[in-house]
């Protein structure tokens, strides 16, 4: 954490980081989602799109979550009254709950999807819950940056890029 | 600059700098829709690296994925150029932004030249690696270089 705070170009590369991978893995959150949903990539069973996809999104998380614990970590009393880091929190604590929920039902046994006539209902609850979780926490991630301790609501942008 | 003076004052630039959300709310759909659009180049990428989805080739995977990222680069180079008008001054001055911008221009045009004519055809894995090295890399640049851009504004 030290090093984080004290170096000054070591904060902006583990943001770096952690944007790559929101944007190298979270579209790949998206196509799976998508898949589930019946509306992308419906030339691929389910099974070959969230088995396929499964290492990379695995370690995109890891990556990212690292990320993020570091910069939080090193600007803890800065994120600490910050609501918007508190929501992307909770979002991501949410994400674990719809993990244990779906992945039992869902992620576990793609080859089971492919077996039924049409798309369960369950994995289209689990693809749009998971859209709209993975929306939100970017969403929020960014805002992060536009709180302003005292204020409780956000500063006039121009200033704060 | 008679370019800059006149694109600084404009009725976007009014909206993303006078209200509230404007500047966020560009910003949000500029970062979601470009996630979603490196995403599906990835899946292609992949593909090329010899990482993911083995039955499958790459032309199949780019023929399935294609729309999707053409939608969601037009949303973020539509949402990017907006809140570029939020202050073009500021920008066009900026190293980051100038090394971004060219690494974005790059990248689509090796996205809708190079890359597509490597992933439609049957690459040899050396090519496919190749071809899916310099699309990662050339992304990348792009992330990085909009994410200083912001930093050091």
């Amino acid at each position: 954490m030290t090093a984080v705070e004290q170096t000054p170009w070591v904060y902006p590369v583990i943001m770096a980081t952690h944007l790559c991978c929101i944007a190298l893995f979270g579209g790949m959150i998206l196509m799976t989602d998508l898949r589930l949903l019946g509306l992308a990539l419906r030339d691929q069973t389910i099974a070959e799109v969230v088995n396929g996809l499964r290492p990379f999104k695995r370690i995109g998380f890891v990556i990212m979550v690292t990320c993020g614990l570091l910069m939080a970590g090193s600007e803890a009393p800065t994120y600490y009254p910050n609501p918007y880091f508190w929501t992307k929190m909770t979002l991501l604590l949410l994400v674990g709950v719809h993990a244990l929920v779906f992945k039992p039902i869902v992620y576990d046994h793609p080859e089971a999807l492919d077996k039924c006539p049409a798309i369960p209902t369950r994995a289209k609850a689990a693809a749009m819950l998971s859209l709209i979780l993975w929306v939100s926490i970017p969403i929020f991630g960014r805002l992060i940056g536009y709180y302003e301790p005292g204020e409780g609501k956000a500063p006039q942008t121009v200033t704060h890029r | 600059m008679a370019p800059l003076a006149f694109l600084q004052s404009n009725p976007i630039a009014d909206l993303l700098n006078n209200t509230e959300w404007g500047f966020a709310v560009a910003e949000c759909f500029h970062i979601v829709f470009f996630g979603a659009a490196i995403g599906t180049i990835m899946i292609v990428d992949l593909r090329l690296l010899g990482l993911a989805f083995p039955r499958k080739t790459s032309a199949k995977l780019l023929q399935d994925t294609w729309a999707y990222t053409l939608i969601a680069l037009a949303v973020t180079v539509l949402a990017g150029m907006a809140l570029f008008l939020s202050d073009p001054r500021m920008y066009y001055f900026s190293p980051w932004f100038r090394f971004k911008a060219i690494a974005l221009l790059l990248a689509i045009l090796y996205n809708y030249t190079i890359h597509s004519k490597v992933a439609s055809s049957t690459p040899s894995p050396r090519v496919g690696v190749v071809a899916g090295v310099i699309s990662v890399l050339l992304w990348i640049s792009v992330v990085t270089g909009g994410l200083f851009t912001g930093l050091l504004a």
